[in-house]
């Protein structure tokens, strides 16, 4: 091979992360880790429908639009493990931004799995790429993929290609990181006008109209969930029912007008290069947080240290889960339905997920590797205060871990 | 939009679920596994978490025939219509197992012969035996599809509503379209002015692009700012309640050479689109419309069925017997999208929506178009 196919080892401090991702590297070295992960299971070849996991496997990446309509208009990638280039079915506009990185006999028109006469289209073009009795993994079958299965998965039943790409993905190339760290900083600055907006009389609509159009213009590429301004009720008991009596998060954004005192518990997430950010902070309307407030803020500061200082290779999910528990008083300062902490990369939540109904066997043996992303957001709740939750995004090192985000506690905190 | 998070409107619900359990009945499903947003707005007519893009499968919600009950993942009660009980609900789960745990408790799941999901993955494909020891699983998208294929007077007034959101985005874009700006911009321009009409669900978020003078439908390479003589198009969408409201067009920067002719071609071609859109027509009238026009046929499928997600019929020059199979109906709203390109000039790109009735097209769209502002 030649010498520009340079790799990157994983990052030791935040200037081994580049400004600037290289694209063309980074698709060559998540490749590379897929083709890999695919080696580990035996697995020959990938169909891949679901939009986050193309955009991983090809370095492609579009305005990903509501699931509705992307099932019947979305790219398919097809990855060979004897092939440094996988294989793109694309339609109109999707991926068209930055299809120029493939060689022009993979990129091929679009394909409709989701209908007979369309998957028997396909079938004859896997008949072409794919030998006879390779072995194939899918993420996700149609009613006419699961019509056609002889056909399309003539070695028998198909592996699960979730579980590969998930696999490769848990640990970020440096250019992968770049995205992220880029996609982090699009989101911070567009929540600073955000912010400054904020006042009693403004409603939650318009915080998400504001952050739509200034996180576009500073160049995200999409929004990923509905910006959630959500207002913290005076107590649990005053909160909507949920199925295990705790808070109810995310609930969605209304055209509710906001008051001076209303607790906001804030989440955004957008991508750059097909990136997510992750932004979480809690805001107080048109007020300074009183000193009970404040009390909160320095609880989640005090958790949320202890789970940086053991935080770092080698540690398991359940050392960070326990480090959370024990500075919290012996309680597990998150939500029963969420988690400590999770993923972050092509999905806005992914592996890890610290302290979920996986299960503490789960959490035991998961370790972390550098190069892993992982977003904290421990929770903290004391009736009377409206709590507090906020996010923070940090690379895994061999020493320990290089934050992404910076974003200020305004109005909590050192004033 | 109101200030609090409500269920879908009782009557709007009550038609989509008798539509959902007919087909349930002409499909032999005892059960639907849903994991499909929009198949779950529609039986359970509660908003959910707008998340970007497909999701990987995974059982958000359970119909059982017999007995009519919904069950869905929720795991607090706000927006959740008051026929879906506390007891009916379940709380999110990251284990798979725990999931089947709880569809194994759900009434009709132990006897139920035939299950059918809207997807499914591998994963899924082993473990939900478990839950329905004594079915074959199926396909039960083509069960949903059926029931989604014709709208009721409520599901067309829903639409009309995401329709004139989707509008005062594109206006709002428009109106910012001028030399220098960037494409970026114009889209958060289009998502902001959406969402300040009470959506901020998009439906697409690719929202405004140069259209390329040296490829049909390529994007222009550069680093995408407007200038002038470009054609921008300008591609609004929402889901509104759950329904998506969808309107296209194309605007030039000042006027470039040979725009005219391009609106005019446009104008021809959409006329013949619109003849196209009878009750009773096969789905080819449309593609035959872009023959008859002289047009070549876009790599997109030229008509769509618009309500929750995509609906039938899909026409694309990529699935022709489908195409042929397909009868226009009463009741049915199409996205019907003209498009042609003219090298050295560029494209336009409309899209309408399009009401079928018995007695014949009625387009619910009604954005200015710049056929005038170039004199075509």
């Amino acid at each position: 091979m030649t010498s520009i196919t340079s790799f990157l080892a994983a990052p030791t401090s935040a200037l081994d992360i580049p400004d600037t991702p290289d694209l063309d590297r980074m698709r060559r070295e998540t490749g590379a880790r897929l083709r890999s992960a695919m080696a580990d299971r035996g697995v020959d070849v990938l169909l891949l429908l679901g939009n986050n996991s193309v955009v991983y496997a090809t370095g492609v990446s579009w305005p990903l639009g509501d699931a509705g309509l992307s099932h019947v208009e979305r790219p398919v990638a097809v990855v060979l493990a004897d092939d440094p280039h996988p294989h793109l079915f694309l339609p109109f506009r999707e991926g068209a931004a930055s299809e120029s990185g493939l060689p022009a006999d993979h990129l091929h028109g679009p394909v409709y799995l989701e209908f007979d006469e369309g998957v028997e289209h396909f079938a004859r073009v896997i008949e072409d790429l794919v030998p006879a009795g390779a072995v194939l993994a899918v993420d996700e079958l149609t009613g006419a993929m699961r019509r056609a299965q002889p056909r399309l998965f003539r070695a028998g039943p198909p592996a699960d290609a979730a579980q590969i790409v998930g696999a490769a993905k848990v640990i970020k190339t440096p250019d992968e990181l770049a995205c992220i760290r880029t996609a982090c900083r699009i989101t911070d600055e567009a929540m600073v006008d955000v912010q400054a907006a904020l006042a009693p009389g403004i409603r939650q609509i318009e915080l998400s109209a504001g952050f739509m159009r200034r996180a576009f213009e500073l160049g995200a590429m999409a929004s990923m969930l509905e910006p959630i301004w959500q207002v913290m009720p005076p107590s649990k008991a005053d909160g909507v029912w949920t199925t295990h009596g705790d808070l109810a998060l995310p609930l969605l954004t209304t055209e509710r007008e906001l008051v001076a005192g209303d607790v906001l518990w804030t989440d955004v997430s957008i991508t750059y290069a097909g990136y997510c950010s992750d932004f979480g902070r809690t805001w107080v309307v048109g007020q300074e947080p009183t000193p009970r407030q404040q009390a909160q803020f320095a609880k989640w500061r005090e958790i949320l240290d202890a789970v940086l200082d053991v935080t770092k290779a080698g540690a398991t999910a359940a050392d960070l889960g326990r480090a959370a528990t024990k500075a919290n008083g012996g309680a597990r300062p998150w939500l029963p339905h969420f988690y400590l902490g999770h993923g972050i990369g092509v999905n806005a939540a992914e592996m890890p997920m610290i302290g979920t109904d996986l299960g503490d066997e789960f959490d035991e043996n998961f370790v972390f590797e550098p190069g892993m992303v992982v977003v904290l957001e421990p929770v903290v709740w004391e009736d009377g205060t409206g709590g507090y939750r906020s996010e923070e995004m940090v690379v895994i090192t061999e020493e320990g871990w290089i934050p992404l985000t910076d974003y200020p506690y305004h109005p909590y905190g050192a004033r | 939009m109101a200030t609090e998070v409500l269920p879908d409107d009782r009557v709007l619900r009550a038609g989509r679920r008798e539509r959902a359990l007919a087909q349930m009945e002409n499909h032999d499903l005892d059960v639907l596994v849903l994991g499909r947003q929009a198949n779950v707005r529609y039986v359970s007519g509660a908003p959910q978490l707008w998340v970007a893009g497909t999701r990987p499968f995974g059982p958000t919600c359970v119909v059982v025939r017999e007995t009519g009950a919904i069950h869905l993942l929720s795991t607090w009660d706000e927006g959740v219509p008051d026929d879906i009980p506390h007891e009916n609900l379940y709380g999110i789960t990251w284990n798979p197992m725990n999931t089947i745990s709880v569809l194994k408790r759900i009434e009709g799941a132990a006897t139920a012969k035939h299950v059918g999901s809207d997807a499914l993955s591998p994963g899924f494909a082993q473990l939900l035996p478990m839950a329905f020891p004594n079915a074959e699983l199926v396909d039960g998208e083509l069960a949903m599809r059926a029931a989604r294929r014709i709208k009721t007077p409520e599901e067309v007034a829903a639409l009309r509503e995401a329709i004139r959101v989707a509008e005062v985005g594109l206006a709002a874009a428009v109106a910012e379209m001028r030399p220098g700006v960037s494409e970026k911009t114009l889209a958060g321009v289009l998502l902001e002015a959406m969402a300040a009409g009470g959506v901020s669900t998009p439906s697409t978020q690719d929202a405004a692009w140069v259209t390329s003078r040296d490829h049909p439908w390529r994007r222009a390479n550069d680093d995408g700012r407007v200038q002038p003589g470009d054609l921008v198009a300008f591609s609004a969408g929402v889901l509104d309640g759950g329904y998506t409201g969808e309107v296209g067009r194309t605007w030039p920067v000042g006027e470039p050479d040979g725009a005219a002719d391009l609106y005019r071609r446009w104008d021809a071609l959409w006329h013949r689109l619109y003849e196209a859109c009878q009750p009773g027509a096969p789905g080819t009238d449309l593609l035959s419309a872009y023959q008859a026009a002289g047009e070549q046929l876009p790599p997109m499928p030229i008509s769509r069925g618009l309500g929750l997600g995509f609906d039938p019929p899909v026409v694309s020059q990529h699935l022709p017997a489908i195409a042929a199979e397909e009868r226009l109906e009463a009741g049915m709203v199409l996205a019907v999208t003209g498009y042609v390109w003219q090298p050295g000039v560029g494209a336009v790109f409309g899209r309408e929506a399009v009401l079928i009735t018995a007695d014949g097209p009625e387009i619910l769209t009604s954005s200015p178009s710049a056929n005038v502002a170039v004199g075509a």
